[in-house]
């Protein structure tokens, strides 16, 4: 009798709790069908990209009261492995309005799944934005996206210790990476403290030395960059000088990194600008960093600027509300000055506006960084940045490179070892 | 020979029907499409028939060789010790007469649960280059140098071992420990008396009344290694090179990281699956299916 | 039982326990400490514990997560305990050809990683139009190959004489699985139902795909978000994955004296 009641009891749960799910689906249909101006958008980082669209939603609502946003969070990974998901099934159900892309996917992204993102076109001022990041998002003529946040590139680096090793901040300007290296030496002998930190698993580095030299893994028609290519070619060469010579300190993820300068164990670290706020999570660090531009390859067409990351919004084409979607990132993101010092105050963000760069926000000194007025620097080396294509194939030229790296690193020949990669990346692409 | 259609065997199927009409639906029907996909290929959603051209690139990729390479190297050196270590664990955890069971039982089964993400950042800071157990080696002068415990190829490999032992030996060691209160304790009293010793017991009662749970965690861990992926990704990542990539890692990489090529990864999916059933059917042919 | 024995035995475990807590007390001390510290290897307990908790439930709707994974968690377990023991009853106590050659073609679909079905069942629940919801999450987990398994090869070692003792008491055939067979089995469904809540509790993929409002996240999406981002908090995501850890671990123990010999009793 009592085996009877619990099933009972056990069945009529799950019935209860399927019905109760059922007709709460069905009350969120009846709310979506009146016309409501809502706006749903994925996006990861809710303290930045999240807090972001929030201060657009604000200044939307100045003009627009009755718009309503709602920004679901999820890991960076998991939104891409969502959408691919979700478009791969070609299921309208479920997709939002507005999504976060990671540049290198963007060519991706409209290749695979044509059809599915929304042309901006005279939508928005393209030539106010860094012309960089606008390259990225020109598609087959088409433009696919608003351009959000930039990553352009600096040396951050510890003038305490740069300063015991006898140099000043003069002599960090505009320095090749032999020079880098060099400097690495000194400064590791007179203060044992490591130059910098390398992730042989991680491309960061060898992504921000291609761009400075205005190459890429992959050619503007999505072939293998790796033979012939005189930037790939020093961009490893350096890469390998930088292992070998013992100023950078091995690390193998994420918090190892951050833990690094948080401990004080590296006195530079080259990265864009969005590392701020890690790097100020040491408070105690206060006072004693500063940043130069990025060391540069010392070969023709290198310079010293170069870009590690950035996003931008995109908009789904089937949405039902997408030229609502549209318009909201139009006036906000893609052409509010206001909202691009806001999300600089507010969030630590750098966007790629152009006319808010001579705003007063960001020409703010910050007192972390030696009273250096630190986001006009950034701002400035963004015009020198290469524009380049990243064309469709980034992830798969990366992990060939990846699965060659310990070779190179352990000596082995370069040109045969290029050679490998390039053979490597075109079976991947077949 | 007659087919009785008594009460009880329509019970039996009657048991058996809904639960295997349901994995049918959930599983059988997308595995279906899932095989015609493998026979497309593409990007995205623009794909096209390609007849058995995926399964001849297998044999050809680099990477999936790598990949496979990698995972039976896993499963081959991994899962018989974790099995083992299991085994004797619950074997002690078992005895009447050991003090602080509960306190064991426990603690050796908090790796399943704990997160995985803590705890790959955790293996990822004791196994660095200047991580703990680095410096302890040093400092006891088993080594002169730190061990690239995650630079290198071998020990990256290990790392991972040791991380996927660490997780799920304490499952196994539930599977053992639930199926060991199905033997009569009299059985070992009776075996003590006739001054059979502990390690005796083991082998002779313990661990042939044990054998369908251990077949059972033999064909679970089998699968579960060949599928691995939680640890690869968030550990190593893959690396170095891609030296620790398993064949899921791999399926992952195709559908979501590089240019969607879903009929290909459908293609590697496949392969697992096959290399699972030839290992399971002969897992379970030497397991012995007499009674 | 000699004395250097249990000394030796003792000493094993400990050391099997030492490695095993190590990072569960490195979570627990990470719960208490900053962001910062704890990337910089801090192992000791800070003060940042009530800072810790409070800026999680201020960024995150965590109260909300905790309640949708407990129903996923429990309703799936309870339906998966039961449809997957009667079919490995089903299998095993009336075991025949036929049925054996069904489990087979069962078992290929636990070798399927799970991620070249996803996209299939994310069109197939489409077309129910139940995406979005607990039911959307359970329904591929109430029945597997695994569980079926488990329960057959538990059964080889059921006494199938307190089955025909059954029926001569004139039990039927559902009775005697209800009656006979459940409360005798104790041990087998508390080691399933511990794995299968675990397993439905931390499950990640399907949730992370058939979930598509804020609101009806599961825990452990939440937890995943927050580990990614550009400056992530580490305290905060500790203390995230502690919650996210009790249940399991209460579950076990609850369960855990159904592992003890002699508890039970034997099976006469």
């Amino acid at each position: 009798m009592k085996k009877w009641l619990s099933v009972l009891l056990l069945v009529s749960m799950t019935v209860t709790v399927l019905a109760a799910c059922g007709s709460s689906n069905s009350a969120e249909k009846n709310e979506s069908g009146t016309t409501k101006k809502k706006v749903i958008a994925w996006a990861w980082d809710p303290s930045f990209n999240g807090a972001a669209l929030k201060i657009a939603e604000d200044l939307y609502k100045k003009e627009n009261p009755d718009f309503e946003l709602e920004v679901v969070e999820m890991a960076k990974t998991d939104l891409e492995q969502k959408l691919n998901t979700n478009l791969a099934a070609d299921v309208k159900d479920g997709l939002p309005d507005i999504i976060l892309v990671n540049d290198p996917n963007i060519q991706k992204y409209v290749n695979a799944y044509p059809n599915t993102f929304a042309d901006f076109g005279d939508k928005i001022d393209y030539t106010q934005f860094s012309p960089y990041k606008v390259d990225a998002l020109k598609v087959d003529g088409k433009m696919y996206g608003v351009p959000f946040d930039i990553g352009s590139t600096g040396m951050f680096y510890r003038s305490d210790y740069l300063e015991e090793a006898g140099f000043t901040d003069a002599d960090l300007q505009n320095i090749t990476w032999d020079r880098y290296i060099e400097i690495g030496k000194i400064v590791k002998e007179k203060t044992g403290k490591y130059m910098a930190t390398i992730n042989p698993n991680d491309e960061a580095l060898t992504s921000i030395l291609l761009q400075s030299g205005g190459s890429w893994y992959i050619t503007p028609d999505n072939k293998g960059n790796f033979v012939n290519n005189p930037v790939m070619t020093e961009t490893l060469r350096v890469y390998k000088a930088i292992s070998d010579s013992g100023i950078a300190k091995p690390v193998t993820g994420w918090s190892e990194f951050v833990g690094s300068f948080n401990a004080g164990d590296v006195a530079t670290v080259v990265s864009g600008v969005w590392q701020v706020s890690s790097i100020m999570d040491a408070k105690d660090q206060s006072g004693k960093w500063k940043v130069a531009p990025t060391p540069r390859l010392g070969i023709d067409g290198g310079v010293n600027a170069s870009n590690e990351g950035g996003s931008s919004w995109f908009v789904l084409d089937g949405s039902a509300n997408k030229d609502l979607a549209i318009d909201f990132l139009s006036k906000t993101v893609g052409s509010s000055s206001e909202f691009y010092e806001r999300f600089l105050t507010e969030n630590g963000g750098v966007g790629s506006f152009i006319p808010a760069f001579s705003s007063e926000a960001y020409g703010q000194t910050s007192e972390f960084f030696g009273g250096q007025a630190i986001y006009s620097d950034f701002t400035k080396w963004s015009t020198e940045v290469p524009g380049i294509s990243l064309g469709m194939y980034t992830q798969e030229a990366k992990d060939a490179l990846k699965n060659e790296l310990p070779n190179i690193l352990n000596g082995a020949d370069l040109t045969q070892s290029l050679a490998n990669i390039q053979k490597l990346f075109e079976q991947q692409v077949q | 020979m007659e087919k009785k259609w008594n009460k009880s065997t329509i019970a039996g199927w009657q048991f058996v029907l809904w639960p295997s009409l349901i994995i049918m639906l959930f599983s059988f029907y997308p595995m279906i499409q899932s095989l015609l996909l493998s026979f497309q290929s593409g990007k995205g959603t623009v794909y096209s028939f390609v007849g058995l051209k995926n399964y001849v690139r297998l044999f050809s990729d680099p990477m999936f060789r790598q990949a496979v390479s990698n995972t039976l190297l896993y499963l081959v050196i991994q899962v018989p010790i974790m099995l083992f270590l299991g085994l004797i664990i619950a074997y002690f955890l078992n005895m009447p007469g050991l003090r602080f069971k509960g306190f064991y039982r426990t603690a050796i089964f908090l790796p399943c649960v704990t997160s995985l993400v803590s705890y790959a950042v955790l293996f990822k800071s004791i196994f660095s280059v200047d991580g703990i157990l680095n410096r302890m080696l040093m400092s006891i002068h088993l080594v002169s140098e730190p061990v690239g415990w995650l630079t290198d190829p071998l020990w990256a490999r290990i790392v991972i071992i040791l991380a996927i032992t660490w997780r799920w030996t304490g499952y196994n060691m539930i599977f053992y420990l639930s199926a060991m209160q199905n033997i009569d304790p009299s059985v070992y009293e009776a075996a003590s008396i006739d001054g059979a010793s502990k390690t005796r017991q083991f082998f002779s009662i313990t661990t042939p009344m044990l054998k369908p749970i251990i077949l059972f965690t033999a064909i679970i861990s089998t699968n579960g290694t060949l599928q691995l992926f939680d640890e690869v990704v968030n550990i190593t990542n893959g690396g170095p090179g891609n030296s620790t990539m398993t064949i899921s890692n791999y399926i992952y990489n195709l559908s979501f990281v590089y240019t969607p090529n879903f009929g290909y990864a459908a293609t590697v999916s496949y392969a697992i699956v096959i290399m699972v059933a030839v290992l399971a059917f002969l897992q379970l042919k030497v397991g012995g299916e007499k009674d | 039982m000699s004395k250097l024995n249990k000394s030796v035995i003792h000493f094993f475990l400990i050391i099997a326990s030492v490695i095993s807590l190590f990072p569960f007390v490195w979570m627990l001390i990470g719960m208490t400490n900053t962001s910062s510290d704890i990337v910089k290897g801090k192992f000791s307990f800070g003060s940042s514990f009530s800072d810790n908790v409070s800026h999680l439930f201020g960024s995150t709707n965590l109260g909300q997560a905790f309640w949708n994974s407990a129903l996923i968690a429990v309703v799936g377990t309870l339906l998966t305990l039961l449809l997957s023991s009667i079919a490995g009853y089903g299998f095993e106590i009336y075991r025949t050809k036929g049925k054996d050659r069904l489990f087979g073609i069962l078992m290929l679909s636990m070798m399927m990683p799970f991620a070249a079905i996803m996209i299939p069942l994310f069109r197939m629940f489409s077309k129910f139009g139940i995406l979005n919801t607990p039911v959307a999450v359970i329904l591929p987990t109430i029945t597997t190959a695994f569980m079926i398994f488990f329960f057959m090869q538990n059964t080889k070692s059921f006494p199938r004489e307190l089955l025909q003792a059954g029926r001569v008491d004139g039990l039927g055939e559902l009775r005697l699985f209800t009656k006979v067979y459940m409360p005798t089995m104790k041990p087998t469904y508390a080691a399933a139902a511990i794995i299968t809540f675990m397993s439905n509790w931390n499950n990640f993929l399907w949730p992370l795909i058939a979930l598509q409002s804020q609101d009806k996240k599961t825990l452990p999406l939440i937890v995943s978000s927050l580990a990614s981002s550009y400056n992530p908090d580490y305290g905060m995501i500790m203390v995230s994955i502690v919650i996210t850890t009790l249940p399991t671990v209460l579950i076990f123990f609850l369960l855990q004296k159904q592992f003890v010999q002699g508890m039970l009793g034997s099976v006469k």
